[in-house]
């Protein structure tokens, strides 16, 4: 473990991607308790503040002090975007290596599923499943996981297959093992490496797309302070007071570098041969 | 005179370290090595011994962790370690040339082996594409490959190992080298195709009085091949002579350990043959396998599917108790009929075990699958390398039950016993473990269910031969103990002749014939049989012995 941690803090994007992160987590921790003022706190005679000492990033349109509002948002944000990730990969990871394990026709029928999922564009999809849903934080979630599942499958059947020929998974397969174990614990544990990497990366996607949905109005709903629906609301002030827009953007802009640099580190340092 | 005197290649007191993780690990401790033109030195030792080193050293081709000390490597009058990498990428291929193990692995297999040829002829000696082009089609004849002009528009997929291997060697041979280090040429080919190469290399290194470094692990493969000697262990050259001498009286203990673990066919290590009136534990009828699926496609459209055969109507009797044999070369069948008889493939045709008989895998309960066992080629594709020994081995205990009141991990403990291991290491992953280890730990896992038929597949092909030897002891060992039937898969002739009471021939799919193992000499033998055991090197002492006498 430390051994990995030492590889992971040798590349450049390692150490960056984990320094924004170790941020990103602190402002998701403990957010909500070191905010200087209530995220909803509005204050009529402070509206449109430009930064200073008392607002450091400014207020926005009722005087909400913006960096309350991120630091708060950053746990509805932040955490709904990697859970909807894990949920997503866990799905796509468990669909993709059970696939390979199958194979022949059954590999086949769920391929040519998937395939037919991901030629729509997870947008789309992720719309068209909070439209059927109704629109709140949870069903964002799942769409977003939904929209993930079929190119993680696609990603871990191709690690998968070359799992599925060891001969470790053919001397489970001799000793009479069910299909739930060899999947699960044979063949599972030995593809989790790339889709570890790339689900860093996605975590990213899936930041701007939460943050989509909701700037759309069919994730977060007013007043919540998920960072997509600042912008959102911003978007009316942007010619009278920029930074109320400017904040939440470069908040979710620097997590998804974050997560796109540690996603980069974790590839080398999972990779000694590299 | 003084030509004589001045070897080709000389390496005096040369050592190398790789960093590793903070640490120096020691490959090779003042070598010295010299090598005359003409002649061919083998080097021998097992694996982790610092082989390969020597060979990148010689080449100039470390990896950037390596340390070395401020030995000399000279090649004839040129100071190799004073080259720099510009220098020394002209010297390689024209002065040093080397052949690799895999031909399946050192061509591209994207380029023409005409290209690949002629390409060092251009490079090297400045000829023009056409040329080089003429030039590598008399170098493809001089290696005794029939069409030439035909193979030199190949791609490397288009034609089978062993011309592969030819076009390396002819690429080696293609600028009239100095020095050729050869790098287990062999040992990824079949046994008659690498008595061929064999031969190849004698007769090219007699006619171009080139100086060879041959690096092998087959002492007996050494003792036909080299003239002279050197036996590296971890990195020290431990004993170094004229191959005869050497082989007679090995003074190193090392050498003494390496000569003895050969496999001897006269010595037997089965038991008096089993009797033959107990009625046959498998029977074997009409086993076909065959490979591919039939796609939906094809059914849409009604095509005829073919699939490829890896069996052809097998028949065959496995008695109780008795350890039979399977040989033949690669594609032979033999891993295919293991595969069916495990229900990894599908089959048709009917297997009877123990009376029970079995047309297809819905056939194959918990009950058969506990009494008949695998135990593959390599353990480390057959252990997953993400669970520790503990979970490895519970595997068996859970899925078939344990007898008695003794918990999961006494049962593991004790089966790590029987197999000579410490019962510590049952919390350990298997990358903690020697590969002789590991393959005891894949043994352990196939007799914790108490089989009554263990199919071995290779087991011992990818050990050491002093691994291979204490491997061998093991499973005869357990033989002896369980009275467990073997199915013995391998394509070491010499090793199955020691320990099956019969041997059963395989040559593309189908058997050719089963026979006692003491009988397998007999003139009256099948062609192939006859063809395939004057391909094999006998062990080196015994051709040493007759040579004596």
């Amino acid at each position: 473990m430390i051994d990995f941690l030492r590889r992971l803090l040798r590349t450049p994007q390692g150490i960056l991607g984990c320094l924004i992160i170790a941020v990103v987590l602190i402002a998701v921790v403990a957010g909500g308790w070191v905010t200087p003022y209530g995220p909803e706190d509005m204050q009529a005679l402070a509206r449109y503040k430009a930064p200073s000492a008392t607002h450091w990033l400014g207020t926005d349109q009722y005087g909400r002090d913006i960096l309350s509002r991120l630091l708060d948002g950053a746990r509805s944000t932040v955490a709904m975007a990697v859970l909807a990730t894990f949920i997503g990969t866990l799905a796509g990871a468990v669909l993709g290596t059970g696939s390979a394990y199958l194979g022949g026709r059954a590999d086949e029928f769920i391929m040519r599923t998937v395939d037919a999922v991901m030629a729509i564009p997870s947008l789309l999809l992720a719309l068209l499943v909070v439209s059927l849903l109704g629109s709140n934080s949870w069903n964002a979630l799942l769409a977003i996981a939904i929209a993930f599942a079929p190119s993680m499958a696609r990603i871990s059947r191709s690690v998968a297959l070359t799992v599925r020929k060891q001969d470790y998974v053919s001397a489970a397969i001799a000793r009479g093992e069910g299909a739930g174990y060899i999947v699960l614990r044979e063949m599972l544990p030995n593809v989790i490496a790339p889709i570890v990497v790339e689900m860093t990366i996605r975590v990213s996607f899936a930041v701007m797309l939460f943050a989509t949905l909701s700037f759309l109005g069919l994730g977060a709903q007013p007043p919540a302070t998920d960072w997509g629906l600042m912008v959102s609301e911003a978007r009316q002030y942007l010619h009278r007071s920029y930074w109320i827009l400017l904040w939440p953007s470069a908040a979710i802009a620097l997590t998804a570098i974050g997560f796109n640099l540690l996603g980069d580190g974790l590839r080398d340092a999972l990779n000694p041969r590299t | 005179m003084t030509a004589e005197a001045s070897p080709v290649l000389a390496i005096r007191d040369y050592s190398l370290a790789y960093h590793v993780a903070e640490r120096k690990a020691e490959v090779l401790k003042s070598v010295n090595l010299s090598i005359a033109r003409g002649e061919i030195l083998g080097l021998v030792g097992e694996s982790g011994s610092g082989k390969s080193s020597l060979a990148s050293a010689i080449m100039r081709y470390l990896p950037r962790n390596a340390e070395e000390n401020s030995g000399d490597i000279f090649l004839g009058q040129t100071d190799l370690r004073a080259q720099s990498q510009r220098a020394m990428s002209d010297i390689r291929g024209s002065r040093i040339s080397m052949v690799f193990q895999d031909p399946a692995t050192s061509l591209n297999p994207t380029l023409r082996l005409g290209e690949q040829l002629a390409e060092v002829l251009i490079r090297h000696q400045g000829m023009s594409k056409a040329q080089a082009w003429r030039e590598g089609e008399e170098r493809l004849a001089l290696v005794g490959l029939k069409t030439p002009a035909e193979m030199m528009h190949r791609f490397p997929h288009e034609v089978s190992g062993g011309e592969k291997q030819r076009v390396v060697i002819a690429t080696a041979f293609a600028c009239n080298p100095e020095l050729i280090i050869f790098d287990e040429p062999t040992t990824a080919l079949d046994v008659i195709t690498a008595r061929q190469i064999l031969d190849l290399f004698t007769e090219l290194q007699a006619k171009t009085g080139v100086a060879s470094l041959y690096i092998s692990h087959d002492l007996a493969l050494l003792s036909q091949t080299a003239q002279r000697v050197a036996v590296l262990e971890k990195g020290t050259i431990v004993e170094e002579g004229e191959t005869a001498a050497l082989f007679r009286a090995p003074s190193h203990p090392y050498t003494r350990a390496l000569i003895d673990a050969v496999p001897h066919p006269e010595r037997s290590l089965a038991e008096a043959s089993v009797n033959a009136s107990s009625g046959p534990l498998v029977k074997i009828r009409d086993v076909s396998v065959h490979y591919g699926r039939k796609s939906l496609f094809d059914s849409l459209l009604r095509r005829d599917f073919k699939g490829v055969a890896g069996n052809r109507a097998i028949s065959l009797d496995i008695r109780q108790g008795e350890i039979l044999g399977i040989v033949g070369e690669s594609g032979s069948g033999k891993s295919t009929l293991a595969k069916a008889m495990t229900g990894l493939n599908r089959f048709e045709g009917l297997i009877e075990f123990d009376g029970r008989p079995l047309r297809g895998l819905s056939d194959m309960n918990r009950d058969y699958r506990r009494e008949v066992q695998i135990i593959f080629q390599n353990p480390d594709a057959s252990l997953n390398p993400r669970q520790k020994i503990s979970e490895i081995l519970a595997r068996p205990i859970k899925l078939y039950g344990s007898k008695g009141h003794a918990t999961v991990r006494d049962r593991i403990e004790a089966m790590l016993e029987r197999v000579r291991l410490p019962r510590s290491f049952i919390d350990r992953y298997p990358h903690q473990l020697s590969g002789g280890e590991k393959q005891r730990i894949a043994i352990a896992r196939a007799f914790l269910s108490s089989p009554r038929l263990v199919i071995c597949d290779e087991i011992t092909s990818a050990l050491d031969v002093s691994v291979q030897a204490s491997v061998t002891e093991l499973l005869m060992e357990l033989h002896r103990e369980t009275n467990a039937t073997y199915v013995f898969i391998t394509h070491d002739i010499n090793l199955v002749r020691q320990i099956a009471h019969r041997i059963a021939v395989m040559y593309r799919g189908e058997l050719v014939e089963v026979v006692d193992s003491k009988a397998i000499t007999d003139p009256d033998r099948a062609p192939y049989t006859r063809e395939l055991l004057a391909a094999v090197t006998p062990p080196a002492s015994t051709r040493l012995d007759a040579i004596l006498s």
